[in-house]
């Protein structure tokens, strides 16, 4: 460690100037993604980069990580499904060493856990540069948000090999798994069925930079604080006399930090944490959302069609956002997932600091056990700050994927039921009065929907929990209109408080001592909407209790039952700092430095919210509707997200399905993107397109800019405003099996909406597509057209099933892994219907979801290639938590030899407990007809079969309508007229 | 509140509750549709007459005829909607889509009968007694309220006439006074020509003296036109003055109100300019003229100011070094403009041979000059009241609407506050927003034409609001530019009431604004926009 700490500032500072002049000149087009950093500006990532491409060009490189070994046997242990070490990192070249402990928790579920921490920073006893009053311990608390369950051990886990090499750790389902610890250098291979799935430090990449001090080259009275600005200063003196130093070996990025004129004083220096893992034999992989780019991720170093960057998670209110790039967007789930036939897996790299991940695939594997692999996968990941803890699921399924990750982050909330509605949103709805007349107009031309929106502009010069006394002034009123048809509000809320006199909430807010604070650990005032700001620090439980009693009824005064929250500008957005963020050596609850937990911010705030939604007065409890854009694992508890700022273009509204298709998988799938696009006037056609979209999105929601042009669906002419009409109606028709897949997604953390490789994990081809999914179980496919001037689209068959067309019950013939083609004239959305599902409908229109709560059901059974069918249908009271309690009714559907059932799917733990009000209402909604598609010709002339229900039959009415043309034979059963709760039959026979 | 306000819209549909034999007809059946379900055994389905089905299986919620119209209580396609009788009250259709939702729409059906299921527990009880009866209280007081203001009207419309009466009466009067006046125009031409003819041959005998004489009076018309060109100019550089000073006042308070971290590159670019800009106005403040060495020669000349040319016409000065020496009376900067345009004046003068080299030179004879000033100021006077007449007739030409009734309310304004503004709607001229907090005005819209659309909103039980029907819209466009966005445009919607009142203002998306104004000038719309167009054509 020579002190080169002087050369290293101002090299720095020559880099900042650089990139200043840069941005200068670059075209306009590319200045958004300047505002952000690149691996290269970011330090520790380039120190990672770096250190990575000096090691692979290595023919022999030694990662000096080893498990500690005294006398020739490593002191490991293995005690409750944990097993404890410690990591020697060689330091320097006389073979001084670091401790770092090691935890491998195996988990009853089959999960492994691999947490690597620094003994000396563990300890405290570090020092800390500029007077910091930081924390001294890498940060330890992201379990703390983001785990809420799951960990149980797996007490079975034993050794069941042991050397001086390593050992070998079985666990697991059937002890199907193994882990393979290495000692020297340390690494630990993950095995399946004596597969090996997944490699920790294979490439030797591993990176956990220790605590060291600053030596500082003597120089005349430098003060600390000022040498960023001294740099730049010398910058010039100083550059020829700079020797060239090998990238790996480059301090210059370890102190202070400089970017777009912030300065990072990084008072615990360089700590960032890396990994690689490989996926041998894995060609595919997934996740680590938000990014604009596609489902299957893509190579980040260089080459043609791959990126440049790394895939980066740093949450930020990137304005504008490019498609198709790895640059960090709104939120993050460190959340991966590899592919390939037949199997699944995934790590789940639990950090809340700047992370990068590197991907870079490999011809052929290196693990001769796999030989019928055509390429691996090798993943490297970087993150700023924190211990290391990475949460491996060996699978082999997809199904089992989302199960375990939901186990450990939970599963996405059971909504509202009103939430899966259509949102009509706008920046901004001016006045109550304008809300009203916009409820008005959408029931004039019969448009359903369920929520409208107001974004900032409705309070009082933005200060929240206020409404601007000259354009809202009876609230309440609004409020009311609302309710009479079942509707609800929505209202912006946002972390950032206005910094201003006679404003009670920051006045509170600030003697309560609740806001983040600076590195100088004074409150924190930056630049918003508001102007000077201050924000809340909702990592500090007093700040979420504080922020819970905001939310009262007699306080955010003008809101009522039906009122609902949406949380933007989580990131957090702070328009005049480092990135459009806070800076990283401000100080959070606890003295954690926002470096360590900025990519949990939103969340915390998000939770906050929640928090404060469940209970607005005493003794209620009702599920909440908060909508965020910032996230992180976890944040599928708590409600909503969308996909921010995107443009009314046709290539915005083709990158949404990946975008949705990604959080889904990613455990976070109640998402959407704005239909319409948020910046810019869409052509009609486009407009239209994106509301057949919109449609199929987890979360429904219309948004548009200030700037733009009025665009409420009833606002387009003829045909157009049918088309969309009809497309929004049909979104209402499907609403029990959207519920139900919500449902499902509740239970066991699958997606709503789902890409081909999840539903097909054995059909290769299929692993790439992620422009079409199957809406929950129902097997209906679906490939919203994203193109001008189309109107026919390819759709992927990823089996040998019977697919109908979902309008005109058309069979459409298909094959295997290839594509068919399917019509889309624009009053057309392609869906089609695979055979073997049974799933719900309720098909007389209405106003809003509320006022379909008690309508009829009608059930569509597509009878599959064996002639038989499967579906579910869950309901409750959609809006309390009496569904804990057992008030729900969750039915399973079977058409089997001719014999269509139903039958309950699941019961309420608690068996023969008093039917709760809803239940009493419930109990008159029974099933009104039933479609079969796909009928049997020999039902030709059949006129009425029987129906059973509590031991009594009646003769139900079936129409017959035999194969014509394309279209393929269906039946239709008249009235049924039994109850939705009761079990019933039905024979064809 | 929210109820009393929706009986007003019953009123167009007809009363027929009293057609309908309460009991004995399926539920949801209208008065319209009765001879269809005056069946006993069978239904014949409405569209399908070839299909008919037992009477039981009407109304058992599911659809038997293809039309649905054996199910007029739940979904009959073949039905206007579910008919409510609404007793005491008005009967009315509610859609078949609100039927059985759980919601009491008392606003179409007062008799609760939409919600017969009872679905979730729903209990929608009869509130036709009292709703009726405060329905014909408020239609009452709705009628008297219109009766009001159509009186109002006709007293306008009445006013209006006579104002149109008085511009056909002006119009009269001015081409009478033109003909007189041309008749005078004519016989001062001619004693012009004479006197000028007579007088010419007097000057081509004093051709020595004559000349300057005759310089002076062009060197007089020029340095007159001259000033009119100045004046002219001087106006055009105050507006310009003026629109620099607003928008350098718009870039300034941009620069001080942008985000500057909203990363739009072209924001922080125009930024930029305008600080370099802003930069050079206080390095190099420019040259200017004083306004009072401009306003003296925009100053007629007389005795005592500029050039007495009297003096020069009426004494015999023969040297045109008067030309040069009329600089002297200028402020610096004038000077060697005119310099340049005298000198130009000068050379032309002698190339064409009316100033010779030498200076000797005489003006028109006075005679000549007072005879054409005669004839020239009837031919002014003919030419301001020419215009005077065209502006007239234009007028009447003018839509002021049926009745001419607008002409009544022209240039008269109407203003609200709303917001942080208060805005202005001036009759057919402008619209314009005003901050409170004081920037000076915007124009939202100048005064464009008269159009006629469909208004489609509940009555207000305060009566002032659009209602349905057709209504009136003025288009105000071409209002002041918005920043990165078109002009300012206001569409007014009227409706009927007894006094002019700015009712409602809304900026529904940026730089578009909408205005709902009550004026007695929108009642009884008796022309409708068909004859309102042939009227145009007239």
């Amino acid at each position: 460690m020579k002190s080169s700490g002087p050369l290293s500032t101002s090299w720095t500072a020559y880099l900042c100037l650089l990139s200043v002049l840069c941005s200068l000149f670059t075209p306009v087009v590319l200045v958004k993604e300047n505002d952000f950093k690149k691996c290269h500006q970011s330090g520790f990532c380039r120190r990672n980069r770096a250190y990575a491409d000096h090691a692979l060009a290595q023919s022999s490189w030694q990662a000096p990580y080893k498990i500690f070994s005294a006398e020739g046997a490593a002191a490991v242990s293995l005690k409750d499904g944990q097993f404890e070490a410690t990591i020697l990192k060689t330091v320097d070249e006389q073979g001084s060493t670091v401790n770092l402990p090691l935890t491998v928790s195996f988990l009853k579920s089959g999960t492994a856990r691999v947490t690597v921490d620094e003994e000396k920073r563990k300890s405290q006893s570090i020092e800390l540069r500029h007077d910091s009053k930081a924390r001294k311990e890498r940060y330890n608390e992201a379990e703390k948000w983001a785990i809420v369950g799951g960990l149980t051990p797996d007490t079975d886990a034993k050794i069941t090999h042991e050397d001086k090499a390593g050992v070998t750790v079985q666990y697991g389902p059937e002890g199907a798994f193994e882990a393979v610890i290495k000692f020297e250098p340390f690494a630990i291979d993950f095995k399946r069925d004596g597969t090996t799935q997944i490699q920790f430090n294979d490439r030797g990449l591993m990176n956990m930079e220790h605590w060291r001090a600053k030596v500082d080259k003597p120089e005349p009275e430098k003060k600390e604080g000022e040498e960023g600005q001294e740099g730049e200063e010398k910058k010039a003196e100083e550059e020829p006399k700079k020797e060239e130093v090998p990238a790996h070996l480059d301090e210059s990025t370890w102190w202070d930090e400089t970017f777009g004129g912030n300065i990072d004083t990084k008072p615990r220096g360089p700590e960032s944490v890396a990994l690689d893992i490989t996926f041998p034999g894995y060609e595919h992989v997934y996740g680590i959302p938000e990014h604009a780019g596609p489902l299957s991720l893509k190579e980040t170093r260089g080459g043609e069609g791959n990126y440049e960057e790394p895939y980066r998670l740093y949450n930020a209110d990137v304005f504008e956002y490019v498609l198709d790039s790895p640059m960090t967007l709104y939120g993050a789930i460190p959340f991966m997932q590899a592919q390939r036939k037949d199997s699944t897996v995934g790590v789940f790299w639990l950090n809340g600091a700047e992370t990068w991940i590197d991907v870079t695939k490999a011809k052929g594997s290196k693990n001769p056990l796999n030989r019928n692999s055509k390429a691996s996968t090798n993943t490297h990941w970087i993150s700023e700050s924190g211990i290391m803890d990475v949460f491996v699921f060996l699978g082999p399924t997809p199904k089992d994927i989302s199960k375990n990750y939901a186990e450990l982050t939970g599963t996405t909330a059971l909504p509202a039921e009103f939430s899966l509605g259509y949102h009509q949103c706008r920046w901004n709805y001016v006045s109550d009065d304008d809300v009203k007349e916009v409820d008005r107009k959408m029931d004039k031309f019969n448009i359903p929907y369920d929520v409208i929106w107001l974004d900032i502009e409705y309070t009082h010069e933005k200060k929240y929990f206020t409404w601007d006394p000259d354009m809202f002034k009876d609230p309440i009123s609004m409020g009311q209109q609302l309710d009479d048809h079942g509707r609800k509000l929505v209202t912006i809320i946002d972390p950032h408080i206005k910094n201003v006199d006679n404003y009670p909430v920051i006045s509170d807010m600030k003697s309560k001592g609740l806001a983040v604070k600076n590195k100088d650990a004074n409150d924190f005032d930056g630049w918003c909407w508001p102007g000077s700001s201050m924000w809340i620090d909702a990592f500090n439980p007093a700040a979420i209790k504080w922020w819970t009693s905001l939310f009262k009824y007699d306080y955010f005064k003008g809101t009522m039952e039906n009122t609902y929250i949406w949380n933007d500008m989580n990131e957090p957005s702070v328009f005049n700092g480092p990135e459009v963020t806070m800076p990283k050596d401000n100080l959070h609850h606890g003295n954690w430095e926002h470096r360590d937990v900025h990519n949990i911010n939103g969340m915390t705030f998000h939770n906050a919210t929640w928090e404060a939604l469940v209970s607005r007065k005493k003794g209620e409890m009702r599920r909440p509707f908060v909508l965020t854009r910032s996230f992180f694992a976890g944040s599928q508890r708590l409600g909503a997200m969308w996909t921010g700022d995107n443009q009314a273009s046709w290539d915005h509204l083709g990158a949404a399905v990946p975008m949705i298709l990604a959080q889904g998988i990613a455990g976070f799938p109640f998402s959407g993107a704005d239909v319409g696009g948020f910046f810019g006037n869409p052509e009609i056609e486009l407009q239209t397109r994106w509301y057949q979209a919109g449609a199929f999105y987890p979360f429904f929601r219309g948004h548009a800019h200030i700037d733009a042009r009025r665009r409420e669906p009833y606002m387009a002419a003829e045909p157009h405003r049918s088309i969309i009409t009809a497309a929004l109606r049909l979104r209402y028709s499907l609403m029990p099996s959207w519920y139900t897949a919500f449902f499902h997604a509740n239970q066991d953390g699958s997606p709503i909406i789902r890409p081909m490789y999840w539903t097909h994990p054995s059909e290769e081809s299929g692993f790439a597509v992620d422009d079409q999914f199957f809406v929950g179980s129902t097997g209906l496919l679906v490939k919203p057209i994203v193109e001008k001037d189309k109107f026919d689209t390819e759709v992927y068959i990823p089996d040998d099933e019977n697919y109908y067309d979902y309008f005109t019950y058309n069979k459409v013939s298909t094959h295997k892994g290839k594509s068919v083609s399917v019509s889309a004239p624009i009053e057309t959305i392609p869906i089609l219907m695979r055979g073997g599902h049974i799933f719900p409908r309720r098909d007389i229109p209405s106003r809003s979801t509320q006022l379909m709560k008690f309508d009829d059901y009608t059930l569509v059974v597509v009878i599959g290639k064996d002639g038989s069918a499967k579906g579910e249908l869950y309901v409750d009271d959609g809006d309390s938590f009496e569904f804990e309690k057992g008030q729900f009714l969750h039915r399973a559907f079977e058409f089997k030899q001719l014999l269509l059932t139903s039958e309950a799917a699941s019961k309420p733990s608690a068996e023969g407990q008093a039917e709760g009000e809803w239940m009493k209402q419930f109990r008159d909604v029974s099933f009104d007809k039933v479609v079969l598609v796909g009928a049997p010709s020999s039902w030709e002339g059949k006129k009425e079969v029987p129906v059973t229900s509590g031991g009594e039959t009646h003769k139900v009415r079936l129409d017959f309508y035999k194969a014509e043309g394309g279209r393929a034979a269906f039946a239709v059963l008249g009235r049924l007229g039994v109850r939705m709760g009761a079990d019933w039959e039905v024979d064809f026979a | 509140m929210r109820q009393s306000r929706a009986f007003v819209l019953l009123g167009t549909a007809a009363a027929h509750s009293g057609l309908v034999a309460a009991g004995s007809l399926p539920r949801g059946v209208g008065p319209e549709f009765v001879k269809f379900y005056e069946f006993k055994d069978t239904f014949t389905c409405i569209g399908h007459p070839s299909i008919s089905i037992p009477a039981s299986k009407v109304n058992d919620n599911s659809c038997d005829c293809p039309d649905g119209s054996d199910e007029p209580g739940t979904a009959a396609n073949a039905l206007p909607g579910f008919w409510c009788a609404n007793e005491g009250h008005i009967g009315a259709y509610v859609p078949f889509m609100y039927v059985n939702d759980g919601v009491c729409d008392y606003q179409l059906c007062c008799d609760g009968s939409d919600e017969y299921r009872g679905i979730g527990g729903v209990k929608c009880e009869n509130r036709c007694a009292t709703i009726g009866k405060e329905w014909r209280r408020v239609e009452k007081e709705r009628k008297e309220n219109l009766e009001r203001a159509n009186k109002k009207r006709r007293t306008m419309a009445k006013e209006s006439r006579e104002l149109r009466r008085r511009v056909e009466a002006k119009i009269t009067t001015l081409q009478e006074e033109i003909k007189g006046l041309e008749f005078k125009r004519d016989e001062l031409k001619q004693k012009y020509d004479e006197v000028e003819r007579s007088e010419r041959g007097k000057v081509v005998k004093t051709e020595g003296t004559g000349k300057l004489g005759v310089l002076v009076g062009l060197a007089r018309n020029r340095v007159n036109e001259l000033r009119d060109v100045l004046r002219v100019v001087m106006g055009q550089r105050d507006d310009l003055k003026g629109k620099v000073e607003e928008l350098q006042g718009i870039l300034a308070a941009f620069k001080e109100e942008y985000n500057p971290n909203f990363n739009d590159e072209g924001v922080k670019k125009a930024v930029r300019a305008w600080e370099d800009y802003a930069a050079k106005l206080v390095e190099a403040p420019a040259e200017t003229l004083h306004e009072d060495d401009i306003q003296e020669v925009l100053k007629e000349d007389t005795d005592s100011n500029g050039i007495n040319w009297k003096e020069y016409e009426e004494g015999e000065i023969t040297d045109t070094d008067i030309l040069y020496s009329l600089e002297a009376y200028l402020p610096g900067p004038v000077r060697d403009f005119v310099h340049d345009k005298l000198n130009f004046i000068r050379i032309w003068l002698i190339q064409n041979g009316i100033l010779a080299d030498n200076p000797t030179s005489s003006g028109e004879s006075r005679l000549v000059i007072a005879a054409r000033e005669a004839y020239q100021a009837v031919e002014s006077e003919i030419s301001t009241k020419e215009r005077d007449l065209s502006s007239q007739q234009e007028d009447l030409q003018k839509d002021y609407g049926a009745d001419d009734i607008f002409r009544y309310l022209k240039d008269k304004c109407v203003s609200t506050d709303a917001g942080e503004y208060n805005y202005e709607l001036c009759w057919l001229s402008r619209t314009s927003q005003k901050s409170k907090k004081g920037h000076g005005h915007t124009t939202m819209g100048n005064f464009e034409r008269i159009d006629w659309e469909e208004s489609d909103e509940e009555e207000r039980h305060d009566g002032k609001g659009l209602g349905r029907g057709k209504r009136m819209v003025m288009r105000y466009e071409n209002g002041q530019g918005c920043w990165n966005g078109p002009n300012r445009r206001t569409d007014v919607w009227l409706a009927c009431a007894e006094t002019e009142e700015l009712w409602r203002i809304a900026e529904q998306e940026k730089c578009v604004y909408r205005m709902e104004v009550g004026t007695p000038a929108a009642c009884e719309e008796a022309v409708e926009p068909g004859n309102v167009r042939e009227k145009d054509e007239l």
